[in-house]
């Protein structure tokens, strides 16, 4: 009897497992992509403890020292859908602002506090590593200042407890700095980003007008979020409903299963979907 | 990702799940023993903290539990935190088993009929030798069912430890597929989690064939 048992769950598996296999390979007309309107931009900054002038000081010298060298050009390669949105420039930044290498204390360990599910910013790579813009950005710094180096992946609801606790000397992760300029030390802005709206093809949602009675989708705790709930929420008020999500990776599952009409997202999240949507 | 990478990637996660999971029952098991003996003390005040500790530890979230052993020490004595990550997910997971553990040993030992003091004593058997050789193998045997639900439910519950970003193998399920936008880890996981489980519940019911000496 246990055999059997055995035999009929391993086949119940297999059979689940080749039905994911195939679903994800089959490709279908339908495309996505972003209305023109948007909803608004914001600026990418690195957050430092209330106080921390001096470590953000420091990190920020770094960053244009590697903008300078074109490390920071070498490392958006990588990106192709952000590269469009880094913000600095070798021409923008003086010879007098920049860090010296090596000019760090040896000692010192480096705590880069991120979330690690936030592509392209910060998440498990390809390989099965942690990577990402950022997390290349900042273990440059590192290396350039002679720091030691420690990532510090933590739940993005429980951030700030992890900064203000020490856990963390920073949070770098495709941090927006707009609507928080208060409760944090900033360093260099590096990155703008778009908040956007992406529907399919066949929608025919053409215009943010077309949203009102239509099902939205968000990731909880983002920029596109906190507008809809905040500056933009005369918009959300004309939808038939703003749907919260854990992760927009299941925001985009419900889009393409016909569940939700839009999603609200940054606009290089968005084109990572997109990107990664069109790989498989 | 390939399939493999992505199984290889997980392993680690894997791995970690089960280090919180034999841990926690490694100190949970003993220290619930410990509860429930304080639980049926006859000394008043050390009975109704032990029931006020019971009644936290099984009436609040288990998350929030772990946030506070982990967050707890800055937020009240502005201790630094840096590396006491998995001690804090170890310590929320061992408190609050055992207070589950207690209650169960609790039943287990108040469903033996007092029939069987009053024999034992007749026989000239001494406390000791009473409640080791009498009582606890019908304990045991009680209660096993009720420990396994238990163990199954910790097997699951291990995934609470992404509240403390603590990579086991749901978080990095989570961040897989966010990353290769497919739900394929979180299916790899729930395989994980399946064949963790059977391998509990036919270890519990070796355990439970072997109490079964009587039948």
């Amino acid at each position: 009897m246990k055999r059997i048992l055995c035999t009929i769950l391993t086949l119940a598996c297999s059979v689940v497992l080749t039905a994911c296999g195939a679903s994800s390979t089959s490709s279908e007309a339908v495309t996505y992509g972003f209305l023109d309107e948007t909803l608004g931009t914001e600026n990418y900054a690195i957050g430092f403890r209330l106080g921390d002038e001096e470590l953000a000081e420091t990190v920020s010298a770094a960053v244009k020292a590697l903008v300078k060298n074109g490390t920071y050009a070498s490392i958006a390669e990588n990106y192709p859908d952000i590269k469009d949105y880094l913000s600095l420039s070798p021409e923008d930044i003086s010879d007098d602002e920049i860090a010296q290498p090596g000019s760090g204390d040896p000692n010192y360990t480096f705590k880069h506090g991120f979330d690690l599910d936030y592509p392209p910013y910060s998440y498990l790579n390809d390989a099965g590593e942690v990577g990402g813009f950022d997390v290349e950005m900042a273990q440059a710094v590192c290396e350039y200042l002679g720091w030691k180096y420690e990532p510090v992946p933590f739940n993005w609801d429980f951030k700030d407890a992890e900064l203000n606790a020490g856990s963390c000397d920073c949070i770098w992760s495709g941090f927006t700095k707009e609507g928080r300029e208060d409760m944090y030390t900033w360093g260099i802005t590096y990155s703008t980003n778009t908040q956007m709206i992406m529907v399919a093809s066949n929608s025919g949602i053409k215009t943010l007008a077309d949203l009102a009675g239509k099902t939205v989708g968000v990731q909880i705790s983002t920029s596109a979020a906190d507008m809809l709930e905040g500056d933009r929420a005369d918009l959300a008020a004309t939808f038939n409903e703003l749907k919260v999500y854990e992760t927009y990776t299941v925001a985009f599952n419900d889009l393409k299963a016909g569940a939700i009409d839009a999603i609200a997202i940054d606009v290089t999240a968005g084109s990572y979907l997109i990107a990664n949507e069109n790989k498989q | 990702m390939t399939l493999s990478t992505m199984f290889l990637t997980m392993l680690p996660g894997m791995l970690r799940t089960i280090a919180i999971f034999v841990l926690t029952l490694v100190f949970s098991l003993p220290l619930g023993m410990v509860v429930m003996m304080l639980r049926k003390s006859r000394i008043g005040i050390v009975q109704i903290l032990t029931k006020i500790f019971i009644a936290v530890m099984r009436g609040t979230p288990l998350m929030l539990q772990l946030l506070v052993w982990y967050f707890g020490p800055y937020y009240l004595f502005r201790m630094p935190i840096g590396g006491y990550r998995f001690t804090a997910i170890i310590l929320g997971f061992s408190l609050n088993y055992a207070a589950y553990f207690a209650e169960i040993y609790r039943a287990g030992i108040e469903a033996i009929p007092v029939g069987q003091y009053e024999a034992a004593d007749v026989l000239g058997y001494s406390k000791a030798q009473t409640f080791f050789k009498i009582i606890l193998p019908q304990v045991i045997k009680t209660i096993l069912p009720a420990v396994t639900n238990e163990v199954i439910t910790l097997v699951k519950d291990t995934s609470l430890a992404f509240a403390l970003a603590y990579s086991e193998v749901f978080s990095i399920a989570k961040q897989i597929s966010s990353s290769q936008t497919s739900f394929m880890p979180f299916l790899i996981a729930g395989v994980f989690y399946f064949v963790a489980n059977y391998a509990v519940a036919f270890g519990m019911e070796a355990v439970e064939q072997m109490f079964k000496y009587y039948d």
